[in-house]
């Protein structure tokens, strides 16, 4: 090897540590994220109405949470694959995958609305739907033997008891190496890494289905799971890659993530926006050259007035942009680029899930900004948004402030230290 | 190039180490020492190798682009080209240039020009392919693929010179520099490779020869089947003896309670929209021709029957057509021809039948130029005094100018209700105040003043508008 790698630092080394600088931030990050999060709801609720403020929150709910199950396939990615280049920044990820615990209380409001008011989110739960838009019975009734608030609430149930199962699984068992630096432990979540993948990968398409794909409930997609699956795992690079720099800016892990790191997960970043664009692609090309009015209306609505503007906004700058911004290899081995670029993506994922969701709320063709419901709907939109992500961010920091921030006693963590790109 | 047959031309000079370690830092020495032309050999891929000697990024990236944006374009212009200008071709209703169709096929030549220009363009910037390398002859330079390292000087280096060239790798601790010379093997091709050469040239036409005289020949022996195809079908024909069944017989009789084509129940006048009595009268060769052909076929196309008999269009208009549907006319029976009507009229016809139909109205948009316009059901020749029942029951059946027959996709009894419901359709275009049940009719007679009125107001508005 030409350049000798960096000898392994003890575990308690101050460079495992959350910095100060960042752990000061956690209490703010949740307080005023709390509020910001309450605050968006009560300008979508009475700035809009009900229906908006709590899809405004399904929304910024929808985007950190494909976030969280990102960290979690990229986590799972890294032991089925064994990759060693991966250890110094995989505990970012598994502290992105933690999430899933609080968005799990989170959820609570979006399932509770199924039953405080009809249609609050779902139309379906209205039972004046079908005959306002003259579904058949028979049609209508095979639809409700799935879309039932029960059973709704119940898959709900079973999707967080896997994420969060697989989440503390591996977050502990990763933890417990730093204490222990067993082998053993890598072989063991090597192994159950294999049968969580095809549970997640499941999971969240059902999820998805369930959560978003039925706001529009007579239409349907078998790609639409993989769609914002691929958008999650995309963000979550993204959220890597920023994590570990803003971890390296405030003094930690100075010298254990390198160049190698961050020209990786740009790779990585490069390689997802066009998977995204493929996944987008798929699922748009299907349906438009069959051309069967119950599949095309999801992508008209999509067509018309200002979502129109934000499908090509996706099209160029969730696409193209990045695409061509992120294919050089000088650009990925700039760390403030690769963060510079993750934060853009991180940003255009949720205009990507705001495109998904939002134009759902209001029934028909959107016009222009009033579509969006205005300024206040605007403003609860981004209010919820930043408020949630604070609140992740927050947590994210409290427990990271109890852990270390790197998995330093992996057994592959020197070679990590010493990985270099061909 | 005489004086130096002894001497052999120096091609560079090779050295050999036994770790990386000793490699790397010797490559470090050399390039320092101002060697560009330089080239390492390793068993495996070795890491800041191409920093240790100097080597620049590599160019190979922007082929691998080059190549993917000429798969782009060429991809869509192909398509353009082939789809919009040089064969205009409807595909499901949607324009000529339709981008999201052409991608798929963008997005694959992209991918392979790109792999195209990686890939050649590796073997080009290696001077690829290359048959042989003078480092080659060293038998020492053999470990290079197991557990030895080399390292090597060009001779084509500016700054060449092989006695310094020598002492320096000297000081990097090698054990073994060996000077690579040019092979002095003679570069001219054995004579009897080339003999045998052109002697296999010669022989590979032979067959092909063959095979055209073969061609333009006549021969009185059997075929000669290098590959049978179909030629020899074990099926069975007729009147063949089989062992697969218990009778032997190979032909099957038919199974109980089969309908065979031919033997409809139906009787000729309804299949064919003719009076068969009358017809027989008039034209006993055709009456039996149709007789004949329906006994054996069921319901061939009435043109291919007749084809080079007479005149088409005299055969129209000589044929006594059946004046009536020969089923009772109910509500139930002309909504049935109104959803036929709807599934396999309109699309030309129009949903009204006045010619308007989707198809009819893309080609008048694009222009099309072999088109002709579907005729409208409302125009005095098609009704039922000049254009009987069985003459547009036929017309549907076997098709009229640029229409298509019909009998193959629509049943009989379907096609005579869309007789009727054309029928109905005409009526309802020139129906009269009295058909219209009396507690509507002051509903319709409000509704003509509407637009009768309208339609005043819009001729004034016209002509104002004229006037200024």
């Amino acid at each position: 090897m030409s350049k000798h790698a960096p000898a392994i630092k003890p575990a308690d080394d101050p460079a495992f540590q959350l910095p100060s600088k960042l752990s000061a931030l956690s209490i703010p990050l949740c307080a005023g994220g709390l509020f910001a999060l309450i605050a968006g709801w009560a300008i979508g609720n009475w700035g809009v109405d009900s229906h908006f403020s709590m899809s405004a929150y399904l929304t910024a709910f929808i985007y950190c949470l494909t976030i969280a199950l990102g960290a979690l396939f990229f986590v799972l990615i890294q032991h089925l694959s064994r990759a060693g280049w991966s250890v110094v920044v995989r505990r970012v990820a598994e502290l992105i995958m933690l999430m899933l615990v609080p968005l799990a209380v989170l959820f609570i409001p979006i399932v509770v609305s199924l039953w405080t008011g009809e249609g609050t989110i779902y139309k379906w739960d209205d039972p004046a739907f079908a005959e306002h838009h003259h579904i058949p019975a028979a049609v209508w009734e095979n639809k409700t033997l799935y879309l039932e608030p029960n059973f709704f609430a119940a898959r709900a149930v079973i999707y967080f008891v896997i994420w969060i199962g697989l989440a503390v699984y591996f977050f502990r068992s990763s933890v417990t190496q730093d204490e222990t630096g067993e082998k053993r432990i890598t072989e063991r979540m090597q192994k159950w890494s294999a049968p969580a993948l095809i549970l997640l990968s499941l999971s969240m398409s059902f999820a998805m289905f369930d959560w978003v794909m039925s706001l529009a409930p007579m239409w349907f997609s078998t790609m639409f799971g993989v769609y914002l699956f691929s958008g999650g795992i995309l963000s979550a690079h993204c959220a890597i890659a920023a994590g570990t720099y803003l971890l390296q800016k405030t003094g930690a892990m100075r010298d254990e993530v390198t160049v190698e790191h961050y020209h990786d997960l740009g790779k990585y970043i490069f390689g997802f926006v066009f998977f995204w664009i493929y996944i987008a692609f798929s699922q748009y090309l299907l349906i438009w050259y069959g051309a069967i009015p119950e599949e095309t209306i999801w992508f008209y609505h999509r067509q018309l007035g200002i979502w129109g503007v934000l499908s090509l906004v996706l099209v160029f700058f969730h696409w193209i942009l990045p695409f061509i911004g992120t294919m050089s290899r000088h650009v990925r081995r700039r760390p403030t680029l690769v963060f510079g670029w993750s934060v853009y993506i991180l940003v255009l994922h949720f205009v990507d899930v705001y495109w998904c969701v939002m134009p759902e709320v209001y029934e028909g063709p959107g016009g222009g900004l009033d579509a969006a419901g205005g300024v206040p709907g605007i403003a609860s939109s981004l209010l919820s948004a930043a408020g949630m992500v604070a609140l992740m961010l927050g947590m994210i920091l409290t427990i990271a402030g109890q852990t270390r921030i790197a998995a330093s006693r992996d057994p592959r963590f020197g070679e990590s230290l010493a990985f270099e790109n061909i | 190039m005489s004086d130096d047959k002894n001497e052999k031309k120096v091609h560079g000079i090779v050295a050999e180490y036994t770790s990386v370690d000793s490699l790397l830092v010797a490559c470090r020495r050399i390039r320092d020492a101002g060697y560009t032309k330089t080239d390492a050999f390793t068993p495996f891929a070795v890491h800041g190798i191409d920093e240790a000697l100097g080597i620049k990024p590599t160019f190979l990236p922007w082929i691998a682009l080059g190549g993917g944006v000429a798969g782009l374009v060429t991809a869509l212009l192909m398509q353009i080209w082939m789809n919009g200008i040089n064969y205009p071709y409807i595909i499901s209703g949607k324009p000529y240039i339709s981008l999201p169709a052409f991608m798929p096929v963008a997005f694959e030549l992209t991918i392979l020009f790109a792999s195209f220009g990686a890939f050649f363009g590796m073997w080009a910037l290696n001077g690829l392919p290359r048959f042989s390398n003078p480092i080659f002859t060293d038998p020492r330079f053999d470990r290079a693929t197991d557990d030895r390292f080399f390292l090597y000087i060009d001779a084509k280096d500016k700054s060449f010179d092989q006695a310094g060239a020598e002492k320096l790798l000297g000081e990097t601790g090698t054990e073994y520099i060996n000077t690579v010379v040019d092979d002095d093997s003679s570069t001219t091709v054995p004579k009897f490779l080339l003999t045998t050469l052109i002697a296999v040239i010669a022989i590979s036409f032979i067959p092909a020869l063959v095979v055209a005289r073969m061609r333009v020949t006549t021969s009185s022996k059997p075929r000669f089947h290098i590959f049978p195809d179909m030629d020899f079908s074990p099926a069975r024909d007729a009147q063949q003896t089989t062992s697969l069944f218990a009778d032997s017989r190979a032909m099957r009789p038919d199974v109980p309670g089969t309908v065979a084509r031919g033997e409809m129940e139906e009787n000729l006048d309804f299949l064919t929209g003719i009076q068969m009595e009358l017809l027989s009268s008039v034209d006993a060769d055709r009456a039996e021709r149709l007789v004949r052909t329906y006994a054996q076929e069921g319901e061939p196309s009435e043109k291919a029957s007749d084809q080079g008999a007479e005149p088409a269009k005299s055969v129209m208009d000589t044929t006594p057509w059946l004046e009536q549907n020969p089923i009772k006319i109910t509500e139930a029976f002309v909504q049935q021809g109104q959803l036929q009507f709807n599934i396999y009229c309109s699309t030309c016809h129009g949903m009204d039948g006045r010619g308007n139909g989707l198809v009819n109205n893309r080609a008048q948009q694009i222009m099309a130029s072999s088109w002709i316009p579907p005729a409208s059901m409302h125009q005095q020749s098609l009704y039922a005094e000049q254009y009987p029942d069985g003459k547009l029951f036929s017309t549907i059946s076997n098709g009229i100018r640029k229409m298509p027959g019909y009998a193959g996709q629509i049943k009989t009894r379907d096609r005579w209700a869309i007789v009727a419901y054309v029928r109905a359709l005409q009526q309802s275009q020139n129906a009269s105040l009295d058909l219209v049940p009396e507690n509507q009719r002051a509903e319709i007679k409000a509704e003509q003043a509407r637009v009768e009125k309208k339609l005043a107001e819009q001729a004034e508005a016209e002509r104002k508008k004229e006037a200024e």
